[in-house]
C-alpha cells in the first residue's frame, strides 16, 4: 500500500474491492512467511551432543547493566541468547532480575552496535582494521607515557580492573577517573566514618521500620534486585514492616511508603536531628554515648525548630519519632537527593547518626566483612573523578585517554564544557559498543563485545550476603565477528607494553583460566582438578568468598550543622531524578526500556518536568504546557506534569534522555537535564552537589500531548480500590 | 430421589465406559491444501528412504519426540550413511560436495505454523504415539495427519491446510486442548 492511504480511504476502499483489493499492493516480506518454499531452514553441520533445537539450555553468567553485578541464568537456543533470569546460587539477586538486567539482551542484539574499529582521518570517522587500530595507539602509549596517559571507565572490578591497573602501572600512570552519575560516595565517606566501613549491609528484612531519606533502594539505589527481595520479607513479617520515606520527589520506594512526606532539598539533616531532639526529650532515649558535639547540635534543633526552617510539622517529626522508639530495630538510610548537596556529607551523618541513637548498629546494620583480594575489589565511580578530568584536560596534561563504560560528553554539565576539554587530548580511545557522544568525539574507536559475548569476574560493590565473584561468560557466538572483549582489548593493549610478561596469554580467557588456577583452593568447592574447578565455578555463576568476620564501629563520628546552601539563583529546586529503567542515560537506547512507563509520572518515551499542582496553579502551568527551566548554567524546554508526589519548591526532570547521539532510540528524544545542573561541590567529598541546582520556571505559550500509560491519578469515583474509615471499621467489626 | 442418583450413577458409567473405549481411538484431522512444488537445494527423495528402505521418520527427524520441532537431520547425520551408500548417485555427490565445504545445505521451508502459534511435535508425538502404545514403527502414519503421504513424495509437500480452524478441529474431536494459550502463547 502507497504511504498516503489515510484510514478513512482505507476503509473506502475495502469497502469497494473486498481484502483482495486492499492488500493486493502490500509488499509482503519474503523473509517471513508462511508460504512454502520462501524461507531457508538450515540444519546444523555436526552437532554437539546436548543441543536440541528448540530446547533451551541455561548458562550462568553476571548482569553488568549497573554495578550492583547481580548473577543471570541466559536461555540459549539454537546458538542464541534469548532471554535472561536471576541466578538462584547469587546472593545479591536470588533468583531475581529486574528489568534493566531483562533488557540486556537488546543491547546484546542493538541494530546500533559498532561492528568494526574505526580511526579519525581527516576529521571523520571511518573504519579501519584492528592492526590499524592498534598501532595508532601503540604510536601514542608507550612505556613513558606516565601520567599523560589515563583510563576514564565506570564502576570497574574483577580481573578486568587488576588488567587495566597492570596497564597504568606498565606505562608508568596513576590516572583512572571512574566516574558515576548515580553513586553513593557521600554515605560511603559518612559509613567509613560512623561505621568503620563503607557499605555495611543493611538488613531491610530485619527492620520493623524504615526510615529512608530519599534512598530509593527499590529502584536506584545501590542493588535494588537484592533490596526489593528483602523489602518483600520486612513486609510479610508477622507484624508488616513499616516505611517511611522522606524525599523531595516521589521515588518508587516513596510511592510504596505507608507515610511519604516531601522535603524541601538539603533540609533532611535537619529533619534527621529534629528526630533525634524528640527521640532524646520525649521518648527517653539515651543520647549520652554520642559526640558532646552532636549532643549539643540534638539539644539546639528543638522540633519547633526544625519544623520552623524545613516546613515538616513538628507532629510529623514528633510522630516519626515516637514509631522510631515503638518499632525497634528500625533503619535509617539516606539517599542521593541528601547526598548531592553541599552539606551532602552532614546531612547523612545526621542521618546515619540516628541508626547509633536507635541501636540498630549491628542489628540491621551489619558489617559486610572484609573482601580479602584487594586487587579485584570495585573501584566505583563518583563525580569528583569527572571535575578532576575535566580540569586535567582543559590544563592539557592528558595525551591519551581510554574511555570504557562511561559517557562523560552525556553526563557532564554544560558548565564544565566538556567538549572543549576532550578536544585538548590528542588521542581519545573509546571501547564501546555504541556510537554514544563521547565515542563520536574518540580518535580511535575500539568495538566492544556486548556482555552476553564476553568473559570477566565480577565483585559487587555492595555484597549484601555471604561475598561473591561472579563468573561472567559468554552466552553465545560473537554476533559482529569484528568486536572484541574487554578484556581481550585490555590484554591487547599490555602486550604492546609488556610483551614479555603478557605475550603468554592468547586471549583473555587464558589469561582468566591462569589467574583462577592461581586462586586458594578453597574457594574452588573440594574440585580435585583445575578443568573441574574452573566448569563447576561457570556453572554455578558464583565463587562464594569467605570473608573475615568483623564488627562495626560503635562510636559516632562528629558532623556539622547541615545548613542547607544553594546553587545558583531561582526560586526552585532542580532534581534530575535517576530511576530504575534508563538509570544515568546508558539505557536510553534499548526500546523495552523507553516503552516502559516511569514508576510515578507514568511516561512513556519523552522527557517531562513534574511540579506540584499548587506551584503549577501559581505560574498559571497546565498539564503538558512547554514550560522553560533556567538555571544559572543553561536552559531547558520541555512539557509540564503536574505531579502531587513532589515538594511545592521543587522541579523533577528524570534522567536518561536527551541524547544528541547514541542510536536509532535514543537520539534527539527529550532533554538531558544534567546538562542544566550547577556543578557546585560537596563540601566534604568534592562530590559535584547534583540535586543542588536552582532554576527558574516560565511558562509559554505552546503545549505538547502528553504520552502516558493511565490518564488519570484518580479513581474517577469509580471505585476500584474501596476504602473505609478505621473508625467504621473498628465501629463494626469491633476491632 | 433414589431414581435420580441411580440415573446419575448409571449416566457416570456410561460416560466413564465410553471414554475407556474410545481412550485408544484416533480422528486424523480431514482437510486438503494443494501445495506447490518447493525447489530444493538437493531434491531429497522421502520415497527411497520410507518406502523402499523402510527407515522410520524419527530416525533422521530425531528431534520430534524431544522438541517441539523435528529437526532437519543434521549434515553429519545424512554422511553418516552416504558416506558408504549410494555415493556414485549426483544428488549424493552435490551432499559430498556440501560437507566437504562443511557446510549445511539451505533448505526451503515447506511446512510453518505462524510464530504467534506454539506448536510441539514432543506432545502431539506423546499423545498419538507414546500415550497410545501405537507401535513406534508406523510412525508415518501418525506424522501423515499433519504431512501428509510423505513417503510416496520426494521432497516434501504441502498437503494439509495447517491453519487454525484445521487445528482447531483436530483438536475438537481427538480433546485436544481448547485454551487460546495453549497455542498462542
Amino acid at each position: 500500500m502507497s504511504g498516503t492511504i489515510n484510514r478513512r480511504s482505507f476503509l473506502k476502499m475495502m469497502g469497494w474491492g473486498g481484502v483482495g483489493t486492499a492488500l493486493s499492493g502490500c509488499d509482503v516480506p519474503t523473509t517471513v512467511t508462511l508460504e512454502e518454499g520462501k524461507e531457508e531452514v538450515v540444519s546444523y553441520l555436526m552437532p554437539e551432543e546436548y543441543v536440541i533445537p528448540g530446547i533451551g539450555v541455561w548458562y550462568a553468567s553476571v548482569c553488568t547493566q549497573c554495578a550492583a553485578n547481580c548473577g543471570t541464568h541466559g536461555r540459549v537456543r539454537e546458538g542464541r541468547v534469548l532471554k535472561l533470569e536471576g541466578n538462584p546460587d547469587s546472593s545479591i539477586n536470588n533468583s531475581k532480575i529486574c528489568m534493566m538486567g531483562q533488557a540486556g539482551v537488546q543491547g546484546h542484539y542493538n541494530p546500533d552496535r559498532i561492528t568494526s574499529p574505526m580511526l579519525r582521518k581527516n576529521g571523520n570517522l571511518v573504519s579501519a582494521s584492528w592492526d590499524e587500530a592498534m598501532a595508532a595507539i601503540a604510536q601514542k602509549v608507550t612505556t613513558s607515557s606516565g601520567d599523560k596517559t589515563a583510563w576514564f571507565t565506570g564502576t570497574l572490578s574483577g580481573h578486568q580492573l587488576a588488567l587495566l591497573n597492570n596497564h597504568l602501572e606498565a606505562i608508568g600512570s596513576t590516572k583512572h577517573y571512574s566516574h558515576e552519575v548515580i553513586n553513593t560516595t557521600v554515605s560511603q565517606a559518612v559509613n567509613t566514618d560512623m561505621f568503620g566501613e563503607a557499605m555495611p549491609r543493611y538488613r531491610i528484612d530485619k527492620a520493623k521500620l524504615i526510615l529512608s531519606f530519599g534512598a530509593d533502594f527499590l529502584g536506584a539505589w545501590m542493588s535494588p534486585v537484592h533490596f526489593a527481595g528483602e523489602y518483600a520479607k520486612f513486609r510479610t513479617q508477622k507484624q508488616r514492616g513499616m516505611l517511611v520515606q522522606v524525599e523531595p520527589k516521589m521515588t518508587l520506594t516513596g510511592g510504596n511508603a505507608d507515610l511519604w512526606i516531601p522535603s524541601r532539598p538539603g533540609t533532611e539533616g535537619l529533619i534527621a536531628l529534629g528526630i533525634a531532639n524528640s527521640l532524646t526529650t520525649e521518648n527517653g532515649v539515651d543520647a549520652s554515648k554520642l559526640p558532646e558535639s552532636v549532643q549539643a547540635l540534638i539539644q539546639q534543633n528543638t522540633v519547633e525548630s526544625v519544623a520552623k526552617s524545613t516546613g515538616v510539622s513538628a507532629e510529623r517529626i514528633k510522630k516519626i519519632a515516637s514509631l522510631l522508639k515503638q518499632k525497634s530495630p528500625s533503619l535509617v538510610i539516606a539517599g542521593s537527593p541528601v547526598e548531592g548537596q553541599s552539606n551532602g556529607y552532614n546531612a547523612v551523618a545526621a542521618i546515619m547518626m540516628l541508626n547509633h541513637l536507635l541501636g540498630n548498629v549491628g542489628q540491621t546494620v551489619e558489617s559486610s566483612g572484609e573482601f580479602p583480594y584487594e586487587q579485584l575489589k570495585s573501584k566505583q565511580g563518583n563525580t569528583k573523578d569527572l571535575l578532576a578530568f575535566v580540569e586535567d584536560a582543559k590544563a592539557k596534561n592528558l595525551d591519551a585517554v581510554f574511555f570504557y563504560a562511561s559517557n562523560p560528553a552525556y553526563t557532564a554539565p554544560d558548565a564544565l564544557d566538556i567538549n572543549a576539554a576532550l578536544k585538548n587530548i590528542p588521542l581519545k580511545v573509546a571501547i564501546t559498543q555504541f556510537p554514544d557522544e563521547t565515542t563520536l568525539q574518540a580518535d580511535v574507536v575500539l568495538p566492544a563485545s556486548s556482555f552476553l559475548e564476553d568473559w570477566g569476574t565480577h565483585i559487587a560493590a555492595y555484597q549484601p550476603e555471604q561475598q561473591v565473584l561472579g563468573m561472567q561468560q559468554p552466552l553465545m557466538e560473537k554476533i559482529n565477528k569484528d568486536t572484541k572483549g574487554f578484556g581481550d582489548i585490555l590484554l591487547g593493549l599490555l602486550q604492546q607494553v609488556k610483551k614479555d610478561e603478557y605475550g603468554q596469554y592468547a586471549d583473555y580467557y587464558a589469561y582468566l583460566r591462569h589467574a583462577f588456577a592461581s586462586m586458594p583452593s578453597e574457594l574452588k568447592g573440594g574440585a580435585t582438578t583445575e578443568d573441574q574447578a574452573w566448569n563447576k565455578a561457570l556453572q554455578k555463576g558464583v565463587v562464594s568468598i569467605s570473608s573475615d568476620n568483623k564488627s562495626l564501629n560503635d562510636e559516632v563520628a562528629e558532623f556539622a550543622l547541615p545548613t542547607p546552601a544553594d546553587a545558583g539563583s531561582g526560586q526552585y529546586y532542580l532534581m534530575p531524578s535517576p530511576r530504575l529503567g534508563l538509570w544515568d542515560g546508558r539505557h536510553a537506547n534499548l526500546p523495552w526500556l523507553q516503552e516502559a512507563p516511569d514508576q510515578i509520572s507514568k511516561v512513556v518515551w519523552d522527557s517531562w518536568a513534574e511540579i506540584h499542582p499548587s506551584t503549577a496553579a501559581k505560574l498559571g502551568i497546565e498539564s503538558g504546557n512547554i514550560i522553560k527551566v533556567k538555571s544559572d548554567n543553561g536552559e531547558v524546554a520541555l512539557k509540564a506534569i503536574l505531579i502531587r508526589g513532589i515538594h511545592p519548591d521543587v522541579i523533577s526532570i528524570p534522567l536518561g534522555q536527551g541524547h544528541t547521539e547514541y542510536g536509532r532510540y535514543a537520539k534527539g528524544l527529550g532533554i538531558n537535564p544534567l546538562k542544566i545542573v550547577s556543578p557546585s561541590i560537596e563540601a566534604k567529598t568534592g562530590e559535584m552537589a547534583m540535586f543542588a541546582t536552582r532554576v527558574s520556571i516560565s511558562k509559554t505559550d505552546m503545549k505538547d500531548v502528553i504520552v502516558k500509560l493511565g490518564s488519570s491519578d484518580t479513581q474517577m469515583g469509580r471505585k476500584f480500590v474501596v476504602t473505609v474509615p478505621v473508625e467504621q471499621v473498628k465501629r463494626t467489626e469491633g476491632a | 430421589m433414589a431414581v435420580n442418583i441411580n440415573k446419575i450413577l448409571i449416566l457416570f458409567s456410561v460416560v466413564f465406559f465410553s471414554v475407556t473405549i474410545f481412550a485408544g481411538e484416533v480422528f486424523p484431522p480431514g482437510g486438503e491444501h494443494e501445495g506447490k512444488n518447493v525447489e530444493q537445494p538437493i531434491e531429497f527423495p522421502h520415497n527411497i528412504h520410507v518406502k523402499d528402505n523402510k527407515i522410520n521418520c524419527m530416525y533422521c527427524h530425531t528431534y520430534a519426540r524431544r522438541s517441539k520441532v523435528a529437526g532437519i537431520p543434521p549434515t553429519s547425520k545424512c554422511m553418516g550413511c552416504h558416506k558408504i551408500i549410494a555415493t556414485d548417485k549426483p544428488r549424493i555427490q552435490k551432499l559430498t560436495e556440501y560437507w566437504e565445504k562443511k557446510q549445511s545445505p539451505k533448505w526451503k521451508k515447506v511446512h510453518d505454523v505462524p510464530d504467534f502459534v506454539h506448536f510441539t511435535h514432543e506432545r502431539h508425538l506423546k499423545k498419538f504415539v507414546f500415550d497410545r502404545d501405537f507401535p513406534v514403527e508406523n510412525v508415518k502414519e501418525v506424522c501423515a495427519f499433519c504431512h501428509g503421504d510423505v513417503e510416496n513424495m520426494t521432497v516434501a509437500h504441502k498437503v494439509k491446510p495447517l491453519n487454525m480452524g484445521w487445528c482447531k478441529s483436530c483438536h475438537e474431536a481427538n480433546g485436544g486442548p481448547g485454551d487460546c494459550w495453549k497455542c498462542h502463547k
